[in-house]
């Protein structure tokens, strides 16, 4: 059962809602659908090169604009996946035939999004921590990726684990970080934009579940407690944190159940029902544990009156890479591959993935230690 | 006995200890009070008095099935030089006071916190920040001590503020106190809530359905309340029983998928009309006990049905109109 629209006399609140609250709801929701997430193929022009690399294929214009062509065109995608989100270059690149990206995906029903942040940079006399930066033009340029067919947004913060006594991630890099993306997304909303809020504590470390579960509670508190300050309308925003597991090097690893309570615990505890829904990321699981974590938190019990659904970059598209290796005659079977992760995925929203989709590739990590995106 | 020894007088009735305790035997012996009440606040008074038959009243409260608590704060203590700005006292022994009140029975207290909003449309940051962080440390103490903490941020109809303004201050208020029960390290599951309905200040112009304030409450408490608290019950705070119930029964009507119990916690609405009853007797009286008892089992099936969404309230019940 789920909660009904705001009302009409709702929106008309004084509060500085912007003349976008109906949309952004809308939006927020049709994101949040049952069996449906995001498909995240925002890597920038350096990260990309990256994947590339790794299967031989040049970065130049032309093969970034191929492969998300291959993505965008798979038939299909908008079974489970309801929001692409995009990397600014590739907002403003077309198919073969000259058609707008933007255009294929709302034929199909796909929201466009947009990274709109610009990367990290360190917090001076920390322990290695940082903060994101982007917030500068950040107004001006919301208008411009609404007006070209964007309608949301994201904007990734870091926070990092490196102790077990709470000394990490500091009070300043929690409480800059927060503001920083509650500020964001009051700028998108009064652009048009659903803002995505990613406050990402990484899995880089060896601490148990129970270290993970405290610090992303305090984070993800701390961003709730922001954005009510800077009167963020919730109903029209969502929330992309991590899931909550073992750190990466840890010896004993949580299991997917362990995971889907822990996960389903901190949200209870921190995040309002008036946000539509959690889009989690996978940050280097593997696309097979990523699903069954997923699956795991739609079935952990207790109330869960958001959608917990994916926003998945690596652990959509590792497997297709593999698949396409740069090649147009493997474009068909790189697109069946992303459509059949995109369904797993989309089973795991619902609690009825079983496993086994992408057989024994499906299980190579994505995990890169200390990732730059 | 200071805020009861006030309402009796207004009616008439002495205000002496074995007035107090029959009252109370009266409400807690109602025959279908375990039909309608899952718990009964009581004042540190009450909680070591007895029943005619001898029986500790949190014990005959338990033995009905209704969960006996207990109010352990002291009393509001206004800021100095503020503008009226206040803070309940109490947390300086309170995990002693817990202690003697679990053992005599208790399991649960209540803390309340109240707060007014002032012609600017806003609460002070400072009241807002010292009474939450306050509610926080209070429910911290609590669970310590076995006693399962209702937190009551209560903000006064007092003002001429709008439905808008109510639902921005609601939210703001409880942001702060979520979290700082979060940083506090209260335990969410084992922590329930006592808040006031959103309304309009009692002296707005404006109109409003019952509706619109089941929206506006239920909407104020998704954009904030942890879905880890498991219930809510809405103080009466000068409300009618006919609005309040009228009010709870929009609420649960717009509730749609939100995870926590949507329920009632009244003093004034339940108690006023018990009281008036003693007004045609000549002062002094005793206490009309059975005609209380009847009053108050009649309302408390208003209530009940109130918080299942299933009151059928008369036109015009629970709509703000000012007058």
């Amino acid at each position: 059962e789920t909660y009904p629209p705001i009302s009409s006399q709702q929106l008309k609140h004084k509060m500085s809602l912007g003349p976008y609250a109906a949309e952004l709801v809308e939006n927020a929701r049709a994101i949040a659908a049952p069996g449906k997430g995001i498909l995240a193929a925002d890597e920038s022009t350096g990260t990309i090169g990256k994947r590339f690399s790794a299967i031989s294929v040049e970065n130049i214009e032309e093969n970034r604009r191929k492969y998300r062509q291959l993505l965008f065109q798979a038939n299909g995608l908008e079974q489970n996946i309801s929001g692409v989100i995009l990397y600014e270059e590739t907002l403003f690149q077309n198919t073969d035939d000259g058609t707008p990206f933007v255009d294929i995906l709302k034929a199909k029903g796909i929201l466009p999004g947009i990274k709109v942040d610009k990367g990290i940079k360190p917090l001076a006399g920390t322990n290695g921590e940082c903060v994101t930066q982007g917030m500068d033009d950040l107004d001006a340029r919301c208008a411009k990726y609404y007006a070209k067919g964007a309608r949301f947004a994201k904007w990734r913060a870091v926070l990092h684990i490196k102790d077990c006594v709470g000394a990490t991630p500091s009070q300043v890099a929690i409480d800059e970080n927060a503001q920083t993306l509650a500020r964001y997304a009051s700028i998108c909303q009064q652009n048009g934009l659903v803002p995505i809020v990613e406050p990402e504590v990484l899995m880089d470390g060896d601490f148990p579940i129970e270290v993970a579960a405290a610090c992303t509670e305090k984070v993800i508190a701390a961003c709730y407690k922001a954005m009510s300050d800077h009167h963020v309308m919730l109903e029209g925003s969502l929330l992309k944190p991590n899931m909550v597991r073992s750190g990466s090097d840890a010896a004993v690893q949580a299991t997917a159940a362990q995971i889907g309570v822990a996960t389903t615990r901190v949200l209870q505890h921190t995040v309002p029902c008036a946000v539509p829904g959690i889009t989690f990321l996978s940050g280097g699981m593997s696309e097979e544990d990523a699903s069954m974590s997923l699956n795991a938190v739609n079935c952990a019990p207790g109330p869960k009156p958001w959608s917990l659904t994916f926003s998945f970059g690596r652990a959509l598209q590792q497997s297709v890479l593999q698949a396409w290796k740069g090649e147009d005659a493997n474009v068909a079977t790189a697109q069946a591959v992303l459509i059949a992760r995109a369904a797993a995925n989309g089973a795991a929203q619902q609690g009825k993935y079983t496993g086994g989709t992408g057989g024994d590739a499906a299980n190579a990590s994505t995990f890169v230690k200390g990732y730059v995106y | 006995p200071g805020t009861i020894g006030d309402r009796f007088e207004k009616v008439g009735i002495e205000n002496t200890e074995e007035n107090r305790r029959l009252y109370r035997q009266m409400l807690f012996t109602n025959p279908v009070g375990p039909d309608y009440l899952s718990a009964a606040i009581l004042d540190p008074e009450t909680i070591f008095q007895k029943s005619d038959d001898g029986v500790l009243f949190p014990e005959l409260l338990s033995k009905r099935g209704i969960v006996p608590g207990v109010k352990p704060h002291l009393k509001v203590y206004t800021l100095p030089g503020t503008a009226g700005e206040t803070v309940m006292q109490g947390l300086d022994s309170l995990n002693v006071r817990c202690k003697e009140y679990y053992d005599a029975g208790a399991r649960f207290a209540k803390w309340r916190s109240p707060l007014t909003i002032g012609k600017d449309g806003k609460i002070s940051s400072l009241a807002i920040k010292t009474n939450m962080e306050d509610l926080a440390r209070y429910a911290l103490i609590c669970q310590d001590e076995g006693l399962m903490p209702i937190v009551e941020p209560d903000i006064s109809l007092e003002g001429d503020y709008d439905l808008e303004t109510a639902i921005k201050v609601n939210v703001e208020v409880q942001a702060h106190l979520y979290k700082a029960m979060i940083d506090h390290g209260v335990y969410m599951e084992g922590a329930t809530l006592k808040p006031n309905m959103v309304n309009p200040g009692k002296q707005c112009t404006t109109k409003y359905t019952a509706d619109e304030i089941g929206q506006a409450t239920v909407t104020a408490l998704r954009r904030v309340m942890p879905a880890a608290m498991k219930g809510v019950n809405f103080l009466s705070g000068g409300q009618s029983l006919e609005n309040a119930a009228a009010r709870l029964n929009a609420i649960n009507k717009a509730k749609g998928n939100s995870p926590w119990n949507l329920s009632f916690s009244w003093s004034q609405a339940l108690q006023l009309p018990l009281l008036d009853l003693c007004k045609k007797n000549p002062k002094g009286s005793d206490l009309p006990l059975e005609e209380m008892a009847a009053l108050l089992s009649d309302e408390l099936k208003i209530a009940g049905a109130a918080a299942r969404g299933e009151y059928t309230p008369k036109a015009g019940e629970g709509d703000h109109v000012f007058k």
